[in-house]
Formats: structure tokens, sequence, C-alpha cells
């Protein structure tokens, strides 16, 4: 038992620093996957057939594509063609445009649920395709969709853990705590940390959702 | 992009066994994922009947088992598992592995891989189950109690066959998950076909017979496409079976369309 407060104490600077690259990390990857998501999301339910089209391929592509064959294509495979990617570019970017293809196909199942109705009423006001999406339907689907994102959020938690133990090697808990062991040896008790670092994150992130949806969330 | 579809670029893919060379570590992901798929639902559905147990230090115990196991990441869960689980286990999956597994199957890593996918796969299943059982109207069990039935009987012919049916999408887009998940266990040097594709690449594959070095960016597009292709049929098949399903049954199929809804389900049957 002892043991498990020495590892803490000896080597906390590195847990933390660790665990504050993943935040980092995390913080990264959720603006672009909101971004992208959302753009993509307005492709497929744009009133053009080639649009939609891109937006599916897009979201079909992302969704049964490993992580960490992207991490893969967009960090060595990029390097070895000839473009000095960054790895913290690539780590981010990955996770994010894995991600946005789940926020496209949760924002689109909140346009749904908000209903045809809606958007020919906007239309019909005079608001032209892209204002509609904007003041009338995105808000809408959003807030419907809130416990959708909060999960898609802590299932990025957990999949930032990938790429530090990738060829990316970004200095993320994971590969802090296994920095850590391989100095130590202490398997249990650095491991053990770690996932504690890692609980933390994604029960803050649970009730954090839980919160949001109680004060935003439109139940339909 | 001239880059990209150079046609020189995709030469190793038709040289020497380059192709069969990749397949043949994909075909590994599949093994595994197979194994963890059979595992996983059998531990899910024990974990979900567990935690809505009236015992109730058995539905606490689940319920924190579960909830610890799902808010990990899996490749923590992995990486753990094969530095820290015990010799003798890795042993005795060693000298128990079936002996028609392929090679890169024999070794005790693999139990480590695939018992962290179990660990972790479960522990969510467990949740969507859970979910697809509580989100059923009490008076089914009240009325299936009031006829009669004992508890495992209402479970057997009552509860689970409606519960998990809905579960059906969810599960699927899981079981996917699972699949792409398979990936992970290269970083414990399991040889599957990440680790073969970077063999590909190093130029170092001479006893595939080809002598060129395949460049990583193509040979790594060329596998997500595998995966892109294997999720994409289990995604249809999910669709087939649930339309047929629907048919034969005359009941629609639940309003539950993502693993994620499972959660608001949960907090809403509460």
């Amino acid at each position: 038992m002892s043991e498990l407060w020495e590892v803490l104490s000896e080597h906390f600077p590195e847990l933390s620093s660790g665990f504050w690259v993943t935040v980092r990390i995390v913080a990264i990857s959720f603006v672009i996957a909101m971004a992208v998501g959302t753009a993509v999301a307005s492709l497929r339910i744009a009133p053009l057939k080639p649009l939609n089209w891109i937006g599916g391929v897009y979201v079909e592509l992302f969704r049964n594509t490993p992580l960490l064959v992207l991490l893969f294509i967009s960090f060595a495979g990029l390097r070895r063609a000839g473009v000095p990617i960054d790895a913290w570019v690539a780590g981010t970017a990955s996770l994010g445009l894995y991600t946005a293809a789940y926020v496209a196909e949760a924002l689109r199942s909140g346009v749904f649920a908000v209903g045809r109705g809606q958007i020919d009423a906007s239309l019909s006001l005079g608001l032209d395709y892209p204002r509609t999406m904007r003041y009338v339907i995105l808000p809408q689907a959003f807030r419907t969709v809130i416990p959708h994102l909060g999960s898609l959020t802590i299932a990025m938690i957990k999949n930032s853990a990938i790429i530090g133990v990738s060829l990316l090697a970004l200095p993320d808990l994971l590969h802090q705590a296994r920095l850590v062991n391989s100095r130590t040896f202490a398997t249990n008790e650095t491991f053990f940390w770690a996932a504690v670092g890692y609980l933390i994150l994604t029960l803050l992130a649970t009730f954090a959702v839980r919160r949001l949806e109680a004060r935003y969330a439109i139940h339909r | 992009m001239s880059y990209l579809f150079d046609p020189q670029n995709w030469e190793w893919l038709t040289t020497g066994n380059n192709l069969r060379f990749l397949l043949e570590g994909f075909l590994v992901n599949l093994e595994i994922a197979a194994i963890a798929i059979v595992f996983s639902l059998i531990c899910g559905l024990l974990l979900a009947l567990a935690r809505l147990s009236r015992l109730r230090p058995l539905s606490l115990v689940a319920g924190v088992w579960v909830d610890v196991f799902r808010n990990l990441p899996l490749i923590f869960i992995i990486l753990y598992l094969a530095l820290a689980l015990p010799a003798p286990w890795k042993d005795f999956y060693e000298s128990n592995v079936p002996g028609f597994f392929p090679e890169a199957l024999q070794s005790g890593r693999v139990f480590a891989g695939i018992l962290g996918l179990v660990l972790y796969n479960s522990a969510v299943l467990a949740e969507i189950m859970r979910a697809g059982i509580l989100s059923l109207d009490r008076g089914q069990g009240e009325a299936a109690a009031s006829l009669g039935l004992t508890y495992p009987q209402q479970l057997r012919y009552v509860i689970l066959p409606q519960g998990l049916r809905r579960m059906v999408p969810a599960t699927v887009s899981q079981l996917i998950t699972l699949n792409k998940d398979t990936t992970l266990v290269s970083i414990i040097a399991i040889q599957e076909v990440m680790r073969h594709g970077r063999i590909l690449s190093s130029g170092f594959a001479v006893f595939t017979g080809a002598d060129v070095q395949a460049p990583l960016l193509q040979v790594f597009i060329f596998i997500g496409l595998l995966f892109v292709v294997t999720n994409l049929a289990l995604s249809r098949l999910s669709v087939r079976l649930e339309i047929r399903e629907r048919k034969r049954t005359g009941g629609t199929a639940g309003p539950v369309t993502g693993v994620e809804d499972q959660t608001a389900l949960a907090v809403e049957a509460r």
C-alpha cells in the first residue's frame, strides 16, 4: 500500500503533465470534431444529391477505419510521402476527423428529429437554406443530441490514449505511465494512478453531460 | 494527389506475395474479433443480468465493475494486461490453445489482447443490454410473473427476447467498433495486419518475394479499406436481419439507433 503512494509522490510531475497533455489533445480534437462534424452533417442533409453523397462517403470511410490506421496514414504515411507533418497536428486531426464522422451521424439524426415541417416552414418564411440551418434547425438538433455528443466526447477521451502509444508518441497520460513503468517496474501502482487519471476525466465528462442535458436537452 | 494515385506506388500490391501477406494478417484480426465477440456477448449478458439482479450486493459489484471497465481506454487495459498478467495464465493459454489456430494466435500475449477486448466490450455490451431490458414496459415482467412464470422463465421467454431484439442496432455498432479495435493488439506485438503492413513498408519483406519497398501511405490506405469493406458488410447484414425479424414478428425495432443512445435510455429508465 505504501508503494502506491510512493509512486505517486515520486512521479507526480510526469503523470500530471501526461494528464494535461491528454486534456489538451481532447480539447483540440473536440473543436475539430464539432466543426467538421457539423459541416459533414450539413452536407448529408443538403437539398443536393451530390453533396449528400460526399457527406455519406466521408462518414462511412472515417467511421469504419480504425483510428490506429488513420494515425499511421496521417503521420508516418504523409511523412514518407514527403509532407513534414507535426505529430500534434496528425494526432489531433486524426482523432478529430474520426470522431467527426460520428458527430455528423448524431447531428443528422437530431435534424431528422426536429422534423421536415420546420425546414419547410422557415424556407417558406423566406430564409435561405444556410440561414434555415443556422437559426432554426441546428440549434434544436444540437440540443436534441446532447447525450449522444456527450458519449462521443467520452469516447474521444478514451481514444486519445491510442495517440500516446502509437508511433506519434505524444507524451499523454498513458505514454507517461509507460515511461514511469519502464523505470520503476511498479506496473500495478503506475497503471493504477493512470487509471485514476482516465476515470477522473471520463466520470467528470459523464457528470458534465448529465448537467448539460438536464438544463438544455430537448426530449422527443 | 498524383503521388497517391501514381500506379507505380500501387505496384507493390501485385508483386510477389505481398497481397497474400497482408490478407493473412487481416485474417488474424478477424479471428481475434470473432473470439472476442463470442466471449463479450456472453459475459456482457451475464453482467447485465447481474446488474439488474435483485440481490443488492451482486448488482452493486456488477455496477462498479461495468462502470470502471467501460470508462477506461481499451488500449490502457490491453497494455496493462500484457505487462501484468501472471506468467502462469499465459502459459496456461499457450499450452491449451487449439493446434489449428494460426501461428500468430499461439503466443501468450494474444491471451492478454483477447482478455482486454472482452473485459472492455463486455462492460459496454452489458450497458447496452441493460438499457434494452429496462426500456421494456414494466408490465411485461409483471404479467409474466402473474402468469406463474419463475424469474428465470420470465427472463428466458418474455424479457430477453424482446429486450435484446431492441438492442440489435446498438450491439452491431459496438461489434463494428470491436472489429476496428483489434488493430490495437499490434501494440503488444501480435503479428496482425498492422504489423504486416509495417513489415511490407520497411523494405525488409524479401520473404514475400517482392523486391520493392511498399510506400507506407498506400499500404495503410489499403488496410483501412479492408476494414471499411468488412465493417460495411457487417452493418448491411444487421440491417437485413432486422428487416427479416420485423417481418417475422410484425413488431418494430426499437428507437435506439447508436451505441450512445443507450446511455440516454438508461438514464430515462432509472
